[in-house]
């Protein structure tokens, strides 16, 4: 268990900034997602945190020491990679047990140890296996129980799941989310994915150009995001211009946009042009009249579990919603749309 | 043989040509050790081709003869020595190159190879300029210097060509694990590059082995390798003593490859 404080982290490549102040913190036992699309940084932050990469400025701290002066073998953290880097040349026991070796632990403590951390993970019967012989969600849980088996005082997951196809990613999530929280491990996981990020996490950084967007547990990050950058990566969004917004303090506005006078909260101090964010399921369809919105359907497909559509407002902005299966809409027709204030969040128009 | 008529048969006939193309190739590359292997068995008294009748006598008189003994001797220790060096200063050279990054990895690479690009006698005559400076020329340490030298880029060749199939994840993994860079190294690295490095190792020896050019300007007092011995010989005889000779060099380059075959196929990394 550790609390992991990460201060004003800078990395420069030549002539490209990798990392231009990224700051986080872990509480102990939580799990830290970094999410964004690549090269922005993510991954280079965990690789500062594991040691392979020396930072150029500021601080990592682990319960309040520095760690930047610790090589990546001192560290006492276990790494989880996207390719899995299990040595091909010993069995999956081997691995395992690979760095309790390293200790010089005695064999029979290895054994032991090395047989629970299997059976943790599920992977009962497969000792004497190579690498190559075990299929990708197993190697990915060798990967995890060799990081694990040394109880180290952070866990760091680059891209675990990004190898595997939809159905073992599925298992091998909830596992590594499990077991994290079985052991009260703090643990830091990259992806790009965000509903991965959204299911497992405690904190999520969503980040943008070396830098933190945003940090804020999941919840925040998809109904109140700080910018359009931070709420489109995070899901389906649908974001409408205002002409007009008045502050009425305490993160509460009251705004004009597409021809609707609303009163709503939002990100705290906009004084500048702001955008309204609406996500799909805080609208519904309505008769023309009824709506906060009036618009033309210029879309509709059915998925099934639900109807997706797409209709024009008066301003032409265009909304994207989800209907329930059996709504009657067809293209063309005059609809109104209702919101739900309570989803309905104004951000600061930002440079994505 | 079946296999292959079978796929004449089933393939079409442009594949035929291309296939007498490839037997016409292997007979123009064996046909001389076919003969010179024949013509070692002679019962005869010269080196002729097909042997009269058959008899070990050129063996058992190449070993009788103090010189091409000599020769054969100083060849195998220095072709030992040679591939151990090689191995060794490949190896490093290779693990440094995987560092270097950039532009500069290219030009790495190159400099590695320039023995295998700069004609040999050129090398030869450079070096034995220098040796002339350092008051070692004419001595068995400098031609040592030479094979070592002529033979270095056949072992980094071979040795970078396995470091580079090791990802850096594994170098990463082992460190988050707690290894030092030299458990790393011992523990991950070399036995993942072992087939690399003994086909370095052998490809080395085997070079040293035939080298000519460079062991004659280098070449000690009173010293002799195998082929400057045999080459001698066969100023002034022309018997059938030399292909026993060549035999033998035939049979050492052959258990080389087979250990690098036997060696590859055990491991059981990639």
């Amino acid at each position: 268990m550790a609390t992991v404080e990460v201060r004003d982290l800078r990395k420069r490549y030549q002539d490209f900034l990798a990392l231009d102040g990224v700051s986080l913190k872990a509480e102990s036992g939580q799990l830290v997602t970094l999410l964004g699309p690549s090269g922005c940084g993510k991954s280079t932050t965990l690789r500062c945190l594991a040691g392979f990469l020396e930072a150029n400025g500021g601080e990592i701290t682990v319960d309040g020491e520095s760690i930047l002066g610790t090589p990546a073998n001192r560290r006492g953290f276990g790494v989880v990679f996207q390719n899995y880097a299990l040595f091909p040349h010993m069995t999956v026991a081997e691995n395992i047990g690979y760095g309790l070796k390293l200790q010089k632990l005695p064999k029979a403590e290895i054994e032991t140890r090395v047989h629970d951390v299997m059976k943790l993970v599920r992977l009962d019967g497969l000792r004497d296996r190579l690498p190559r012989a075990i299929s990708g969600g197993q190697q990915q849980r060798v990967a995890l129980a060799r990081a694990l088996v040394l109880k180290p005082k952070l866990l760091l997951l680059d891209e675990p799941l990004a190898n595997l196809d939809a159905r073992l990613r599925d298992e091998v999530r909830w596992l590594i989310r499990d077991l994290q929280q079985q052991s009260g491990i703090t643990a830091f996981y990259v992806t790009h994915d965000q509903s991965e990020a959204m299911a497992m996490s405690d904190m999520v950084a969503v980040m943008k150009a070396g830098r933190v967007a945003q940090f804020a547990t999941p919840r925040e990050i998809y109904q109140k995001p700080v910018e359009r950058y931070v709420a489109d990566f995070t899901g389906e969004a649908n974001f409408i211009p205002c002409q007009s917004v008045i502050s009425m303090g305490d993160g509460r506005y009251e705004i004009k946009a597409a021809g609707a006078k609303l009163e709503l909260s939002g990100v705290p101090g906009i004084a500048g042009p702001a955008e309204l964010l609406l996500r799909p399921e805080a609208l519904e369809l309505t008769s023309p009249s009824a709506g906060t919105f009036a618009g033309k359907v210029t879309k509709s497909a059915f998925l099934g579990a639900a109807l997706h559509c797409e209709i024009t407002l008066q301003d032409g902005s265009v909304l994207k919603l989800t209907a329930p299966p059996n709504h009657q809409v067809a293209p063309g027709e005059e609809v109104g749309i209702a919101i739900d204030h309570s989803h309905a969040w104004l951000m600061p128009e930002v440079a994505p | 043989m079946s296999e292959m008529t079978n796929t004449f048969s089933n393939q079409k006939p442009v594949n035929v040509g291309f296939g007498i193309l490839i037997v016409l190739l292997y007979i123009f590359l064996m046909a001389p050790l076919v003969m010179i292997i024949g013509a070692s068995f002679t019962n005869g008294m010269m080196i002729e081709f097909p042997p009269q009748g058959f008899s070990w006598r050129w063996y058992i008189e190449f070993f009788e003869r103090k010189d091409l003994v000599d020769g054969l001797l100083m060849s195998l220790r220095i072709g030992a020595i040679t591939a151990v060096v090689t191995m060794t200063v490949a190896m490093m050279a290779a693990m440094a190159g995987q560092v270097i990054s950039g532009k500069l990895s290219g030009w790495f690479q190159l400099g590695m190879t320039l023995p295998l690009l700069v004609p040999e006698l050129l090398t030869a005559v450079g070096l034995l300029f220098f040796l002339y400076k350092i008051q070692m020329a004419k001595t068995v340490m400098g031609l040592q210097m030479g094979h070592i030298l002529m033979s270095f880029p056949y072992a980094y060749v071979s040795i970078a060509a396995a470091i580079r199939q090791v990802p850096a994840s594994l170098e990463e993994a082992s460190a988050s694990l707690g290894a030092t860079g030299w458990q790393t190294f011992r523990l991950v690295i070399l036995p993942l590059v072992m087939p690399g490095l003994a086909m370095g190792g052998i490809f080395s020896f085997i070079n040293s082995f035939d080298l000519y050019t460079i062991s004659l300007l280098l070449k000690p007092l009173g010293g002799n390798t195998l082929p400057l011995a045999l080459f001698d010989f066969l100023t002034y005889e022309f018997k059938p003593t030399a292909a026993a000779a060549a035999t033998l060099s035939i049979l050492l380059s052959i258990g080389g490859v087979a250990l690098v075959q036997k060696l590859v196929g055990l491991q059981r990394a990639f």
